[in-house]
């Protein structure tokens, strides 16, 4: 039998499922040449995926210090390398904790009923100047927006010009590079004075509750504060909205699984989302490659993990394709199965590092899956998705439905 | 020897575990596909989503880090709630835990 190979081109989706178990049957991590930064150990396997997250020995210091390139796609945007995804304990513990708090499960909770009674406005909306409408600007994206709004606590009066310097960061927005660096200064500019009000007069949000924070008498500066904010404004909205949008394609696309939803869309909604944020992007139909990873980690000194060795100074990064279809991990990976009790998969990662906005990202998805299909049972595809083909996610740019 | 874990669902239904002595009651719900175990943050206190309740078995107290986030965990805590992760099995021992009705 042949190596398989990795990076690998797309190929129809039973066949690149197929070749993911060859992969992760053959080896657990391959080192791959990025466009940027170098080499880096891709980490196939679940449990190979799962022990480097979970092992202080891989950290971020030297990509943060610019000692080192971030091997990636893309050259990696200086000022997200100043966030807290590129902390190491024992500061990221510290950062992390208190804006976790802030993001919390509980919290994410009591943010419910708003999101189900904003994602009913947009349906209304879209109802009332009837279809066809494209659901990645009026449905997908507004959701996050407002929710992120909220939760950092951007007043209503502020919501038109917060949303427009915002959404200068999503990738759909195909703006120039200076157009970006101008609506990123006014943001900056807007939520410093914004945490500085918040400081003087908090109110129940996040950037107050990151003003007043303190921890062993140290209160987080603005410097510390903003970062936080970009990184939940650049995390939060073009990822989140994607996924819905895969969501809801994947449903539109599988018409026995849209059948198991619809007979219980509140009840199926968390295994639902788990399983797009799995297997959603494999689920529309489209060829699918491998070759893609998280943020990657060096290693501080020699680690063997399942009998590789990573070198003291190697980067690795984590494949959360292959982690998500690695049969010892999955059951029946290839399977697009929205009941799935079990559903391990690293999308949002794992350990110190995983998505910061996790509790709020899963439930905007099953808010946004359920609320769209119990309002519009008989949601139909009005023509075909458009991707962008442009910028390294491939986010879905439009998505025309009636009903 | 190893220990044994009693996981009981929400709806009544049980699983029993053998785990290994130095697993957290966390890492054998995650490992074996214990559902209702979420445990995203590996074990570092910053997830929340590991909460049960403890019915038997005798643990080191509550820590200022645990009881932090166990304040904001999905569901609501209660005399008896731990985060699962901080729950680490001795040898040949016995625990019961009751998992809440949301994690997320």
């Amino acid at each position: 039998m042949t190596t398989p190979e990795f990076p690998f081109a797309p190929r129809p989706v039973p066949e690149a499922i197929a070749h993911l178990g060859r992969l992760v049957a053959d080896r657990p991590m391959t080192k791959m040449t990025m466009p940027y930064g170098g080499d880096v150990w891709l980490v196939h396997r679940n449990s190979a995926a799962r022990t480097v997250l979970g092992d202080s020995r891989f950290v971020r210091e030297p990509f943060r210090t610019g000692e080192r390139e971030v091997p990636f796609f893309v050259p990696f945007p200086d000022f997200l390398r100043t966030t807290l995804q590129f902390e190491d304990p024992p500061q990221h513990t510290r950062l992390r904790k208190l804006v976790q708090k802030a993001i919390s499960p509980k919290r994410v909770a009591a943010m419910r009923a708003s999101a189900v009674a904003f994602a009913n406005q947009l349906i209304d909306d879209m109802v009332a100047k009837g279809g066809p409408r494209d659901l990645v600007p009026e449905y997908s994206l507004g959701l996050p927006i407002e929710m992120l709004s909220n939760l950092l606590g951007v007043p209503s009066a502020d919501r038109d010009k917060f949303e427009r310097w915002s959404a200068s960061t999503l990738a759909v927005a195909g703006k120039t590079e200076d157009e970006v660096a101008a609506d990123m200064a006014e943001l900056a500019a807007y939520m410093t004075n914004l945490i500085g009000r918040r400081r003087e007069q908090p109110q129940d949000d996040l950037l107050s509750a990151l003003a007043r924070a303190r921890e062993r008498d140290e209160t987080l500066t603005d410097a510390e504060i903003l970062p936080i904010a970009f990184l939940l404004i650049v995390g939060g909205f073009d990822n989140t909205a994607t996924f819905l949008s895969t969501g809801v394609l994947a449903l539109l696309r599988n018409d026995d699984q849209r059948d198991v939803f619809l007979a219980d869309p509140d009840g199926l909604a968390a295994t639902t989302a788990e399983e797009i944020l799995r297997h959603g992007g494999f689920a529309l139909g489209n060829p699918a490659g491998g070759g893609a990873g998280l943020v990657p980690f060096v290693a501080t000194e020699d680690v063997v993990v399942e009998g590789q060795l990573i070198t003291a100074g190697e980067a690795v990064s984590i494949d959360p394709s292959a982690a998500g279809h690695d049969p010892a991990a999955v059951d029946d990976p290839g399977r697009f199965d929205i009941t799935r009790k079990d559903n391990p998969h690293l999308t949002l990662s794992y350990g110190l590092h995983h998505c910061l906005g996790a509790p709020l990202a899963r439930m905007e998805l099953q808010v946004g899956l359920a609320e769209l299909f119990k309002r519009l049972p008989g949601l139909r595809l009005a023509g075909e998705p458009v991707f962008s083909r442009d910028v390294l996610t491939q986010p879905m740019t439009s998505l025309p439905v009636t009903w | 020897m190893n220990a044994k874990v009693f996981y009981t669902q929400p709806d009544g239904t049980e699983r029993v575990l053998e785990a290994s002595p130095g697993d957290s009651v966390m890492q054998t719900a995650v490992r074996n596909g214990v559902a209702g175990i979420v445990g995203q943050c590996g074990g570092s206190l910053s997830c929340a989503t590991c909460h049960v309740f403890l019915e038997s078995g005798e643990f080191a107290p509550v820590s200022e880090d645990e009881d932090d986030m166990l304040e904001v965990a999905a569901t609501d805590r209660e005399d008896n709630s731990r985060l699962s992760c901080q729950l680490v099995l001795a040898e040949g021992q016995e625990v019961r835990v009751a998992i809440p009705a949301a994690q997320l």
